[in-house]
């Protein structure tokens, strides 16, 4: 497995580079999340989603406040104060990722979005505190990520890049307890 | 110094750089113009939406590839204002308004 650096010179944000992919996983979100060809196919194909958990009928709407939404999440993670304080932009996926714990599952997203909820995430694993890797990102339309395929996809992704990370020693009890003495 | 992570990190560096702060600056850059693309492809969306229309329809109706209508689509599409008229006429449609 390969990473990237995001932000020159900055070393809090990272991102798996898939041999297969011309872009590292964050580039490629938001190429996608910026191709309104895109967003048209994936609302088709998930149109009941956002009718049922949305009640969001229009595709030219949906596509829009993507393309709005995904404007406002790059400004977040290159624009300061979050560049440097990722913290305060991801959060655990779930309860078992408690920051207690090591390599834990994070997602970030529009957390201030209006109308309605963001459903674009950006998924990652958090190293130490404020430096974090992307794995890969959804649209989520759905209450839980096992539930689609295409969210069931990035929670594997997930959970392989921790295991990855893991099995290669990056985080061990000893390194948190250095961590936590800082 | 770097922590442990860091030199992980460092250490399985890929060859080829994130290319994710060049694409956010070029989206930056060409904001002004792209916003007119976007608004075009919405429109398109919509249109098709309305009139249940696949892109093999639309590129019909506006007598164009279907290559050229997913540029239509993508948003990201750098039209002339001729190229914009003629989609309007064809379709019936406003696709840039004018306050």
């Amino acid at each position: 497995m390969e990473f990237v650096r995001i932000i020159p010179a900055y070393d809090h944000l990272w991102a798996v580079k898939s041999p297969d992919e011309e872009v590292d996983e964050l580039t490629l979100l938001f190429r996608k999340w910026n191709n309104a060809e895109y967003l048209l196919d994936f609302f088709m194909a998930n149109f009941e989603d956002l009718k049922g958990f949305f009640k969001i009928e229009r595709l030219d709407q949906a596509v829009e406040d993507t393309l709005e939404d995904a404007d406002a999440l790059e400004e977040m993670v290159l624009d300061f104060p979050y560049t440097e304080h990722l913290d305060e932009l991801f959060k655990p996926l779930d309860i078992t990722d408690t920051r207690m714990s090591e390599l834990t599952r994070e997602k970030a997203r529009n957390w201030d979005r209006d109308r309605h909820a963001s459903w674009l995430r950006i998924y990652a694993i958090r190293l130490e505190p404020n430096v974090y890797v992307v794995t890969g990102g959804a649209i989520k339309l759905s209450r839980t990520m096992q539930e689609r395929e295409h969210t069931a996809i990035e929670l594997d992704k997930l959970n392989r890049c921790k295991a990855y990370l893991k099995s290669n020693g990056v985080f061990d009890q000893g390194s948190f307890v250095e961590l936590t003495n800082e | 110094m770097a922590s442990k992570a860091i030199k992980f990190l460092e250490a399985n560096t890929s060859e080829s750089p994130s290319r994710f702060v060049e694409d956010a600056a070029w989206r930056k850059e060409n904001a002004n113009w792209l916003r007119w693309s976007r608004q075009l492809a919405i429109t398109l969306i919509g249109y098709m939406q309305d009139n249940r229309l696949k892109r093999a329809d639309l590129a019909t109706k506006l007598g164009v590839s279907p290559q050229y209508v997913s540029k239509l689509l993508s948003g990201t599409e750098n039209l002339s204002f001729k190229s914009v008229a003629n989609i309007e006429e064809k379709l019936g449609i406003s696709c840039m308004a004018i306050s």
